[in-house]
């Protein structure tokens, strides 16, 4: 019988559980079982991954980015959710606020979530950058509700919209995905606004070490690509893990991450 | 002289309303899916931000289970459909049985309605058949159920019947005692196309068979099968046995093979505390996937309780796509609020 393949993945919410279980069941009836490994934070994830205790690591950006740092790249990507290969970051404020841009937060209070968040911390401070801003041009906040977890829980995300809302801060960048949670500003129309949107970057990725075979490796992707949302088995698990279909990784949309981590001296390990 | 009034905005209320949707989404997040998550709303908005919970439940797929006032319960997800969980061929309105009259020539002791040649005659009559015919074929139904009593003892019973095969496949509950006469004409008559006849034969020997139905009854039931066949007509047959007695049917199954009646066709059903039997199982509105059922006085629940007062749904027949869909309503109200209670109730 083959040996399972042992994924970790980091418990950043109470359905982790059941996605993983519902993954682990689909496995089982393919060429390629798995079982999973729950870790608290990602940092001990990636620990665990290059001390082989895992096969493959459910990582967010910043852990592949430090994945790679610490392997002289010597890690692969091995497919990600469409999701994650169109991710945005979103700078939003009250409406009627009047910022056009992100030269127009000269000055204002801009909330940040979690430092370890590529979403809602470290990107936006490197678009800031792009755009000419240095972080003592706007005056930054960070709102550290949920470091170890790279922001997965959208904690701090929404720590942060409440700072706008109290009038803690003028603006806040968060990810797509939680701008689109609270309705994009469709909801309640009086509320948010956003005001500018990121060029696209990539997510999370399933992440390998290069003692995992390519014969061991290849299948259990075919497998994982195979996941159909048109199936009444596979879409409960899909849906809850946030994505209509399974991908291959798309490696450039690392490189604005990349070059931040860089830019920030952000340490590859913690 | 008139003043113009300077306008003024009044103070938003949506700040504090999005508070209320953070509070949520954070609430939700900590929970699995189908777990529970309350929020409370501000007292000064509680409109605004009441309305604002509704439509972020619709956008983001989430669902109200309760708001008492200022406390709004929130299912993470969506309860399951429970038509989603039947097999297609469940789904109310998949099928519907009528009560052509109640009387009949037998008087079993276990009869779920209470038929017996004493039992007064309460016919549906032609027009209405037709009707319901007409509008079950518009209302999507893939079959109907014609049922008695004994819809023999009907002296139209073939033009009954032709006007159901006329719109939809239909089978006809019989105890296959009558075929002579008169009444074999009329069964002539039908379409053996469109019409299946099911026969109750609830053992493989006499004894059982009579000793519910009438000396004699097992005998004329199987020659009725034989007649029915000769006529060229598909037999299903439908068996009523005690609970106690459901471990023995292979001697059963193999007799209705040698009558010629194919396993698909041989119906084994479990005995029901209903009508005049003394014993078997339960049933009710909470336990029975409902079955459109139409009589002369209205329309149930179930065939099995069409005396029963508790499952009595509606007095208007018609329009027949409006009493599918409240008993729809009523099964998916039940099921919700079943697995409901299964939530608040947990075994360990």
């Amino acid at each position: 019988m083959t040996a399972p393949l042992v994924i970790g993945s980091v418990a950043y919410s109470p359905n982790v559980v059941p996605i993983w279980e519902g993954m682990r069941d689909y496995f089982a009836g393919t060429s390629t079982p798995i079982d999973f490994v729950m870790y608290s934070n990602y940092g001990r994830q990636v620990d665990a991954l290059i001390s082989g205790s895992l096969d493959l690591a459910w990582n967010t950006n910043l852990a592949w980015v430090r994945t790679v740092a610490q392997t002289d790249s010597a890690c692969r990507a091995l497919a990600s959710r469409d999701t994650d290969l169109i991710f945005t970051t979103v700078f939003v404020a009250r409406s009627g606020s009047g910022f056009t841009s992100l030269e127009s937060l000269r000055g204002r209070r801009l909330v940040l979530g979690s430092r370890d968040s590529a979403q809602a911390a470290i990107l936006p401070v490197h678009f800031l950058r792009e755009a000419g801003l240095s972080e003592g041009d706007v005056n930054l906040t960070r709102i550290d509700s949920d470091v170890g977890k790279h922001g997965d829980t959208g904690r701090s995300e929404l720590d942060a919209l409440r700072a706008v809302l109290d009038d803690r801060a003028d603006a806040a960048a968060i990810g797509i995905n939680t701008w689109q949670a609270i309705g994009r500003g469709e909801l309640l129309p009086g509320a948010f606004e956003s005001f500018w949107t990121s060029p696209e970057y990539s997510h999370c990725t399933f992440t390998a070490m290069p003692s995992l075979e390519v014969e061991r490796a290849d299948p259990w992707v075919a497998n994982l690509l195979a996941m159909d949302w048109e199936n009444p088995q596979h879409r409960p698990i899909l849906e809850m893990e946030g994505l209509q279909a399974w991908v291959p990784p798309r490696l450039e949309g690392y490189a604005s991450l990349v070059k931040a981590v860089s830019e920030q001296g952000i340490t590859a390990r913690w | 002289m008139v003043i113009p009034r300077t306008p003024v905005s009044p103070p938003s209320a949506a700040p504090s309303a999005m508070g209320v949707v953070l509070d949520l989404i954070e609430g939700i997040g900590r929970v699995p899916t189908g777990g529970m998550a309350t929020v409370a709303l501000d007292a000064a908005n509680r409109i605004a931000a009441l309305d604002l919970v509704v439509a972020w439940c619709a956008s983001s797929g989430n669902e109200i289970v309760s708001v008492e006032g200022l406390t709004v319960t929130v299912r993470h997800g969506r309860s399951p459909d429970p038509l989603a969980q039947l097999d297609p061929a469940q789904v109310p309105g998949s099928r519907v049985w009528v009560y052509t009259n109640f009387d009949c020539n037998l008087a079993c002791d276990y009869c779920c309605v209470r038929s017996s040649p004493k039992a007064e005659r309460r016919a549906i009559g032609a027009e209405r058949l037709q009707q319901i015919a007409s509008e079950a074929a518009a209302a999507g139904v893939g079959e109907l159920i014609l049922t008695g009593g004994e819809p023999f003892l009907l002296n139209d019973l073939d033009a009954l019947v032709n006007s159901c095969t006329d719109e939809l496949p239909t089978t006809l509950l019989t105890n296959g005692m009558l075929f002579r006469g008169a009444r074999l004409e009329r069964l002539r008559r039908m379409d053996r196309s469109r019409l299946t006849l099911q026969v109750s034969v609830d053992s493989a020997t006499p004894g059982i068979h009579d000793s519910h139905r009438g000396t004699g009854s097992w005998a004329k039931a199987v020659d009725g099968i034989r007649i029915a066949h000769d006529e060229g007509f598909r037999v299903k047959v439908a068996a009523t046995l005690p609970a106690d007695q459901m471990h023995e049917l292979d001697p059963f199954h193999s007799f209705l093979d040698t009558i010629g009646i194919s396993r698909e066709d041989q119906v084994i059903r479990a005995l029901a505390h209903r009508g005049v039997a003394d014993s078997g199982i339960e049933l009710t509105v909470d336990s029975l996937i409902p079955e459109v059922t139409i009589t002369a006085d209205g329309v149930y629940w179930h065939p099995v309780a069409a005396d029963h007062d508790a499952q009595f749904v509606t007095r208007d027949i018609f329009p027949l796509a409006d009493a599918i869909a409240e008993i729809t309503r009523r099964f998916v109200a039940h099921r919700r609020a079943a697995d409901s209670a299964a939530e608040w109730f947990p075994c360990a």
